[in-house]
């Protein structure tokens, strides 16, 4: 689990602060020699100790675990197709596909770094258009108009990353959001180009092919992107760079001042994460066949992204996935149950907001932590500690302090 | 060239909007001086005050300025509850980011409320005064707007007054300027912070009053008005409520202004050019903008 390298590193850092013995520190370090007794560095309580211990004690189960899960999610992506009893539920698919494949391009941005886009659903209308445009007015290859779209995407991404990027948390959001309503704007306004709000009809790239073969075809393609965008999100997890965006999200100042060069890095991975999105929207004007200004440019598809996101943890490879798979489903299922209502505005926020209040780490974290309590009652002392509560507690422990 | 009758026209129009703008603006700006928050939800709030001041004409038969007498306490009430119930209780470490999860939570559960309770149809006030309006010099002031800048006006003046010469105002001041140190000389900062979220959510009252009288509001509008006071806080520099005013006044009379060669809905595009103009060029906003530099 990409959790592990967290472990690892986390409780190190704790220990300076830690080092005076503090009521809540203290189980934790008596509890250690009986829970990571094999390892000799373990033994004697000694500061540096935690360290070796947490990593040892979670990588064993969890090594085998992604594979585990990778494997099970390719068998998956492709019996689906023959398992699904009608075309609709087949269509049904690839729309979750393509959340899916949405929520993980918005985890490299998101989970590692830490700064949230909602803007994330105008780069994947952006993709969309910029494909179609090529397909219809440019009559390139459907898929040449593919990558070519993400590549262009990705261009534009640069100057927009660069104006969001260089200021810290809040002016990024804001930028995301105006993404949104300004594309909105442009791409209704501008008529003689995109269709306005007449929609813009993209040809199909396998004209003679039936409706079932071609959900077919499209989930193929979309799960091969969702297995390319969680390798490429595994192998930047396990990447120096990939340390460096971490140490972003934990401390930026602290980061910058150990020479990570924090807005390249911001940068780069806002591209990537561009790329990924933008290929993700693409592959939906292609299936889908028709686009529309306010369904491409709309801010929701932004926050169901997040929300996909949030509830299935950021930290993890899977967490996006499995958001996608339960957000996704849920939507499907409201849409044919109460049609386009008003409240599905209600049930979202409320979701969201109970999620970024009870669950801001996700469900997989959550549930990692209830099943190593209920497995092991001693190790629930070693715990991943973020930056964010390690803050919390010493703002506690200081408050005590003043008081 | 645009005649100089329809420059003064659209000036005027401006001015008068941008005072709308500018009072917005700094219940935007106390959120953020408070607590670093960006209150996604504050042009939501504008347009639910809309709506009630529409409902209050439309079904009790008053004028909608009365409906202010209701809504603005129960904004501030809302806003103090926001602000301990749910800002104050998210992690500090993250408290940008979730708080602005959280007010775009609200905001969709206040556009789909109003659409579930009142329909998307587009709603307007037929007002006895609605299509008054008078000469100035040449230009042509409708009444009804005439009403929003004063009231706009006058709420900045009394949120000025009482930021600059009450002891709560020192103290909310205080408490935006230095937390810790306010604590030190006894201020319960705690409720201040509460109070000053009250504050900012007030001003949505009066501006979707204002707004009600003469604009056709339906729930989506937020969406509208979130983006270009975004762009008026970041240009002002964020956490200035006097760059957020001149900002505003700035960016409405360059929105009225375009209208007359790019029609409306090209104008709007100058907010998000000045939003990324500002962010690329100068991104502690370019008036004041002392807290912006570290976020």
């Amino acid at each position: 689990m990409p959790n592990a390298s967290d472990a690892a590193s986390t409780p190190a850092a704790e220990q300076p602060s830690g080092a005076a013995p503090t009521p809540a520190a203290q189980p934790s370090h008596a509890a250690l020699p009986s829970g990571a007794a094999p390892t000799p560095a373990a033994a004697q309580p000694s500061e540096a100790a935690p360290a070796p211990g947490a990593a040892s004690s979670f990588r064993t189960p969890s090594n085998w675990l992604p594979l585990g899960a990778a494997a099970l999610l390719i068998v998956a992506i492709l019996v689906f197709p023959s398992l699904a009893p009608n075309p609709y539920i087949l269509s049904t698919g690839v729309i979750v596909l393509n959340w899916a494949v949405l929520a993980t391009a918005w985890n490299f941005v998101g989970g590692f770094t830490g700064y949230i886009s909602l803007g994330h659903g105008a780069l994947a209308g952006l993709g969309g258009y910029a494909t179609g445009l090529l397909v219809a007015k440019a009559d390139m290859p459907s898929f040449v108009a593919l990558v070519v779209a993400a590549l262009l995407v990705a261009a534009l991404a640069i100057p927009i990353g660069f104006a969001a990027l260089r200021v810290r948390g809040a002016s990024f959001v804001i930028v995301s959001i105006a993404l949104v309503l300004i594309l909105l704007l442009v791409f209704q306004s501008w008529s003689s180009v995109t269709g306005g709000s007449r929609g813009l009809v993209v040809p199909r790239p396998f004209p003679g092919m039936l409706r079932p073969e071609h959900h077919r075809v499209f989930f193929f393609l979309y799960g091969g992107l969702l297995l390319l965008a969680l390798l490429t999100w595994w192998l930047l997890d396990r990447s120096r760079f990939g340390m460096g965006l971490k140490a972003i999200r934990e401390d930026e100042d602290k980061a910058e001042s150990l020479g990570t060069p924090t807005f390249a890095y911001k940068l780069t991975v806002f591209v990537i994460s561009a790329a990924f999105t933008a290929l993700a929207g693409g592959l939906y004007a292609l299936w889908f066949g028709d686009l529309d200004p306010v369904f491409q440019f709309s801010v929701l598809t932004g926050s169901y992204i997040v929300l996909m996101a949030l509830l299935g943890g950021v930290r993890n490879l899977f967490g996006p996935l499995l958001g996608a798979l339960v957000v996704g489903i849920a939507l499907e299922y409201f849409k044919v149950e109460f049609g386009n209502s008003p409240l599905h505005l209600v049930t979202t926020g409320l979701l969201l907001g109970l999620v970024v209040m009870f669950m801001p780490d996700g469900v997989i974290p959550s549930l990692t932590a209830l099943v190593q309590r209920l497995r092991n009652r001693e190790a629930s002392s070693i715990r991943e500690v973020t930056a964010a509560d390690l803050a919390e507690q010493r703002r506690r422990e200081q408050e005590g302090v003043n008081s | 060239m645009p005649s100089g009758a329809l420059l003064f026209q659209s000036i005027i129009l401006g001015l008068l909007l941008g005072g709308l703008y500018a009072l917005l603006a700094a219940g935007l700006t106390l959120y953020f001086g408070i607590m670093r928050v960006v209150m996604i939800a504050h042009s939501a709030f504008l347009i639910l005050a809309a709506y009630l001041a529409w409902w209050t004409h439309s079904r009790l038969g008053i004028d909608p300025l009365l409906s202010m007498v209701v809504t603005v306490p129960l904004f501030f009430g809302a806003g103090v509850l926001l602000q301990r119930g749910l800002l104050s209780r998210l992690r500090p470490a993250t408290l940008t980011m979730m708080s602005v999860l959280i007010t775009f939570a609200i905001a969709l559960c206040i556009e789909g409320l109003l659409g579930y309770a009142f329909s998307g149809t587009q709603r307007r006030i037929q007002l006895g005064y609605g299509t008054a309006s008078f000469d100035l010099f040449g230009a042509r002031v409708a009444v009804v707007k005439l009403i929003a800048f004063g009231l706009a006006t006058v709420s900045l003046a009394a949120l000025y007054l009482l930021m600059k010469r009450t002891q709560f105002g020192w103290a909310l001041r205080a408490t935006i300027q230095h937390r810790d140190a306010a604590r030190l000389v006894g201020i319960d900062t705690e409720r201040t912070a509460g109070f000053g979220f009250g504050l900012g959510l007030a001003t949505a009252a009066i501006g979707g009053t204002a707004l009600a009288l003469d604009t056709t509001i339906y729930p989506s509008l937020h969406w509208h008005w979130i983006g270009p006071l975004m762009a008026i806080i970041v240009v002002g520099g964020l956490g200035s409520v006097a760059g957020a005013a001149a900002a505003a006044l700035l960016l409405g009379l360059a929105q009225s202004l375009l209208q007359i060669p790019m029609g409306a809905t090209w104008a709007q595009t100058v907010f998000y050019v000045a939003l990324f103009a500002t962010l690329a060029v100068r991104p502690q906003g370019f008036f004041g903008g002392r807290l912006a530099q570290r976020f």
